[in-house]
């Protein structure tokens, strides 16, 4: 299912930025490199983080913040598996103004 | 109902930093479970009423502060290839931070001795997962000796 989730932080600055909405798509295919992700902090399982895939590897991602000193990533929670990985962050509604692609 | 409502998400990502320090030790829930053993033997040697009080409301705290300290060696230090290595350290920590349950509700010194072993237990899968080097900063020469 298609799902509105609201970003909280600044580790994905400029892309995303605290406080905005976006759709995250389930995965009709593997995440590639680049693309930004919905997965499950793997410490935490309930805890949702919104990261961009920097490293595929043995069917493992690396997730990592665009802004690392402001970042928990896979620097510390270590590669993510992909029955981890919720979705793919495609597109921005809120603020509108701001509304486009990702 | 308004449509920012209807379009409002469900859901909250975390795109930022819980800023962990990568200092962890068991060493630091051993001392305090050290206490909780060292007090239930002062209780026991006192006629103090007002001492005794103390001690247990002294120990209820240090019960819960070792816990404390389990669950953030076990939510935030090991990690998952550590739990593939040493599968044990999930039932390890589970049952670690349980005991610390049963020292802060107890007055048996066998209860805070059951705890010791368990967090030195904990302590051999964080040394053999390369914890000591990974997350404590070495000490000068002259303070080590």
């Amino acid at each position: 299912m298609f799902r509105g989730v609201a970003v909280a932080g600044h580790s994905m600055e400029p892309a995303l930025r605290d406080g905005d909405w976006v759709i995250v798509a389930p995965l009709w295919r593997p995440p590639r490199r680049g693309e930004i992700v919905l997965a499950r902090d793997p410490r935490v399982p309930e805890r949702l983080v919104l990261k961009r895939v920097a490293r595929v590897e043995d069917g493992r991602y690396t997730l990592l913040g665009d802004r690392p000193d402001e970042s928990t990533d896979s620097r510390t929670f270590g590669p993510v598996a992909l029955s981890h990985v919720v979705g793919r962050a495609v597109f921005r509604y809120a603020p509108l103004a701001r509304a486009r692609l990702l | 109902m308004f449509l920012t409502d209807l379009l409002k998400p469900k859901t909250v990502a975390y795109a930022h930093c819980d800023l962990p320090c990568g200092v962890y030790d068991p060493e630091q829930a051993r001392i305090e479970a050290e206490s909780c053993y060292k007090i239930i033997e002062k209780y026991h040697a006192s006629n103090d009423e007002h001492f005794k009080a103390r001690a247990i409301v002294i120990k209820e705290e240090r019960a819960e502060l070792a816990k404390h300290h389990i669950d953030v060696l076990w939510s935030d230090y090991f990690k998952p290839e550590h739990v593939q290595k040493y599968p044990e350290i999930t039932e390890l920590c589970w049952k670690a931070a349980k005991q610390c349950s049963k020292v802060k509700g107890s007055l048996e010194i066998g209860e805070a001795k059951t705890l010791l072993d368990m967090i030195d237990k904990i302590a051999d899968v964080w040394t053999k997962a390369g914890g000591p080097t990974a997350t404590r900063l070495p000490k000068a020469a002259a303070a080590r000796a």
